[in-house]
């Protein structure tokens, strides 16, 4: 009776297994699943989880993978507003936001399929918004003129609009230029171009160089007899403060005139004969006045 | 379920009904054959349970997916490194995300053709007149210069449930961002900037475009370090170096400008200072003379008033002593006995005699 019991309970649980894998199914955290009743798509799955059907030949779960996918266009030419043959190329991050209606848009819900629809509608979105923009929108130092973000912005519209005509069941996350260029003739031409902007700043520069040196030079100079001129005036001050202190002075000769006249002869003088100089005198000149003096006056003595 | 049924029953009621021998041995044979099976079907079911066992290492973290729900709350559903605990298959997945690590992306898709060894060997294609967009890749700046400019990118995984459950190739869009931010950039600065003038803020710049994007896009992922490289297109490699010697022809001429007026400056500063150094000391020593002959001629003057003949005579036959000791030639030329004037003739012009040392008291 026991081991009859066993049995039963093992039984259930093995039919309870079976039973759950006919009628449910699991929907990962990066997927999104459609449930099609004999062949149509009649739910729609978001929502990771376990979730219930019915078994096979009545439903049916398709599963995708609802992560951003990657896709990059061709890098192929457009024309801007201003005639400019400018090559594009973009990248997109998509997803599949609605299974039930991509499912059955695309053989198998294929994502190449999905991806090749995709494709040729960046192309028509790309050429009609590069259309309306100047080479300058895209390429500007003005952040105010600069409208390579718009550009992006209204392509991306545009592709959002297109599939929400056709309720592809595809979202759009992000779009954005992957690589943009000039066709290659025209590479050359602005070679050219550069090249002589590059020969206009080197002459510019060399001239500019010496200007701009002579000019801190006599700058210099200007400066500096400035400096010397007001160091002269300073001079000039010192000597006549030194003069003023000595004219305070000067009444002190006034007391003897004869004498100060006096003694300044003879300061003058004796700088007169100070050294290399000759002098010639005869007798008369004291103190040699003694060679005539001495035999007059010694025998009076 | 009947199927097992008669499994079980059959053996208990052979065991019963047959006397055998032969059938015993079997019986007992079965028996023993199913004990086995039930150890190791206990065995299996312990390994079943054992197997939810799983260890994450410290450079990832994981994630229990039940039900293909995760287990836990945004930033809670993930666990650390050490042992865990899962249910088995088909109820739990576990999920390992590699995190710690730094990712590298590279962007080339403005640099012209070329490959890494022919780079290092200097083996490069030669560059013709014009770049193939098919192959050689560059950007335009905002003056409408093409130039060539590849960055390094360097980030770390920060959110891994957006970064593995909500990118097929999170990496290939991180690239995309990268590949953006250099055409962005680059329309949005002139020529000169990205090269010489502002390498830095374009680095920058590139660096806060991708942050931008990554963070607009939920990525999940922290940008650590940007490097960027710019040149000018190699056809025009000379004529770009000839501005580079141009620019440093100009400095060097400012520098030596510079150094001019520094040296003008000490110069007419020193001069300055001994024009009026000299004016100061000759001015005091002006003052300080004037004050000593002021000082001597009150000290004489009583002598002069007490007796004047006495005393100029006394000075002067003085002064006239001590300048003969200093004259250097002395020539005595006494008076003719006739009393008529001596004839004298000077010659100029002789050579004059060394200098000696001066003989001054």
């Amino acid at each position: 009776m026991k081991r009859n019991f066993l049995t039963v309970v093992i039984g259930a649980v093995l039919i309870v297994i079976f039973a759950l894998l006919l009628f449910v199914f699991q929907v990962r955290l990066s997927e999104v699943a459609v449930v099609t009743t004999f062949g149509k798509p009649v739910q729609n799955i978001t929502e990771p989880g376990a979730y219930f059907k019915w078994p096979w030949p009545i439903q049916k779960v398709y599963k995708f993978d609802q992560r951003v996918q990657n896709f990059e266009d061709k890098y192929n030419e457009n024309y801007t507003r201003d005639n400019v043959t400018l090559l594009a190329s973009v990248y997109v991050g998509w997803k599949i936001s609605d299974a039930k209606a991509f499912f059955p848009k695309f053989a198998g819900g294929s994502i190449s399929a999905a991806q090749s629809q995709l494709e040729q509608m960046i192309r028509s979105a790309k050429n009609a918004v590069i259309g309306k923009h100047t080479l300058s929108e895209f390429v500007n130092a003005n952040p105010k003129d600069l409208q390579f973000d718009a550009i992006e912005d209204a392509i991306m519209q545009d592709v959002r609009a297109r599939l929400q005509t056709n309720s592809y069941g595809i979202q759009i996350e992000f779009l954005g230029f992957k690589k943009i260029g000039l066709p290659e003739s025209v590479t050359a031409a602005v070679f050219a171009r550069m090249t002589s902007e590059r020969q206009v700043q080197i002459s510019a520069l060399a001239n500019k160089g010496e200007a701009e040196a002579q000019k801190i030079r006599s700058a210099a100079d200007r400066q500096a007899s400035e400096v010397v001129n007001n160091a002269v005036a300073d001079a000039t001050r010192i000597r006549g403060e030194g003069e003023a202190a000595a004219a305070k002075v000067l009444p002190v000769f006034q007391q003897n005139p004869e004498l100060a006249n006096f003694l300044l002869r003879i300061d003058a003088l004796q700088q007169a004969l100070n050294q290399r100089s000759t002098l010639i005198f005869d007798e008369r000149t004291p103190p040699f006045d003694l060679f005539t003096g001495i035999p007059a006056n010694a025998p009076s003595h | 379920m009947s199927d097992e049924h008669e499994h079980h029953t059959h053996p208990h009621d052979a065991t019963v009904t047959t006397e055998d021998a032969g059938s015993q041995a079997l019986a007992e044979a079965l028996g023993s054959s199913f004990a086995i099976v039930k150890i190791v079907m206990v065995l299996m079911v312990i390994a079943f349970f054992c197997s939810g066992f799983f260890t994450v290492g410290p450079q990832e973290k994981a994630m229990i997916l039940r039900f293909g729900k995760p287990v836990g709350d945004g930033s809670k559903a993930l666990l650390t490194s050490g042992l865990h605990w899962s249910l088995p298959y088909p109820i739990d997945e576990v999920v390992r995300i590699p995190i710690t690590e730094i990712q590298k992306i590279s962007s080339n898709n403005g640099w012209y053709l070329t490959t890494p060894e022919a780079e290092l060997s200097g083996e490069e294609m030669p560059a013709g007149a014009s770049l193939n967009p098919a192959i050689d890749g560059y950007v335009i700046t905002a003056d409408r210069n093409i130039i060539h400019t590849r960055a390094t990118l360097y980030y770390h995984i920060d959110d891994p449930i957006s970064f593995v459950f909500g990118f097929t190739n999170a990496a290939v869009t991180v690239q995309n961002a990268l590949d953006n931010a250099l055409l962005y950039t680059a329309a949005k600065f002139n020529v000169d900037d990205i090269l010489t003038r502002d390498v830095a803020g374009f680095k920058e710049a590139v660096q806060q475009r991708v942050s931008d994007l990554v963070e607009s896009a939920q990525l999940g992922i922290v940008i650590d370090q940007c490097e960027v490289q710019s040149i000018p297109p190699r056809q025009l490699q000379p004529v770009f170096a000839e501005v580079t010697t141009a620019r440093e022809t100009r400095n060097r001429a400012l520098n030596e400008a510079n150094s001019y007026t520094n040296r003008v400056f000490n110069a007419s500063s020193a001069q300055a200072t001994s024009i009026t150094n000299a004016a100061a000391v000759a001015s005091a020593n002006y003052v300080k003379s004037i004050t000593s002959e002021a000082k001597r001629f009150g000290d004489l003057l009583p002598q002069y008033q007490t007796n004047s003949t006495l005393f100029v005579q006394q000075t002067f036959v003085q002064a006239m002593g001590q300048a003969f000791t200093n004259v250097q030639d002395k020539i005595f030329l006494p008076q003719r006995a006739d009393g008529k004037p001596r004839e004298l003739r000077l010659q100029l012009n002789r050579e004059p005699p060394q200098p000696k040392p001066a003989a001054t008291p």
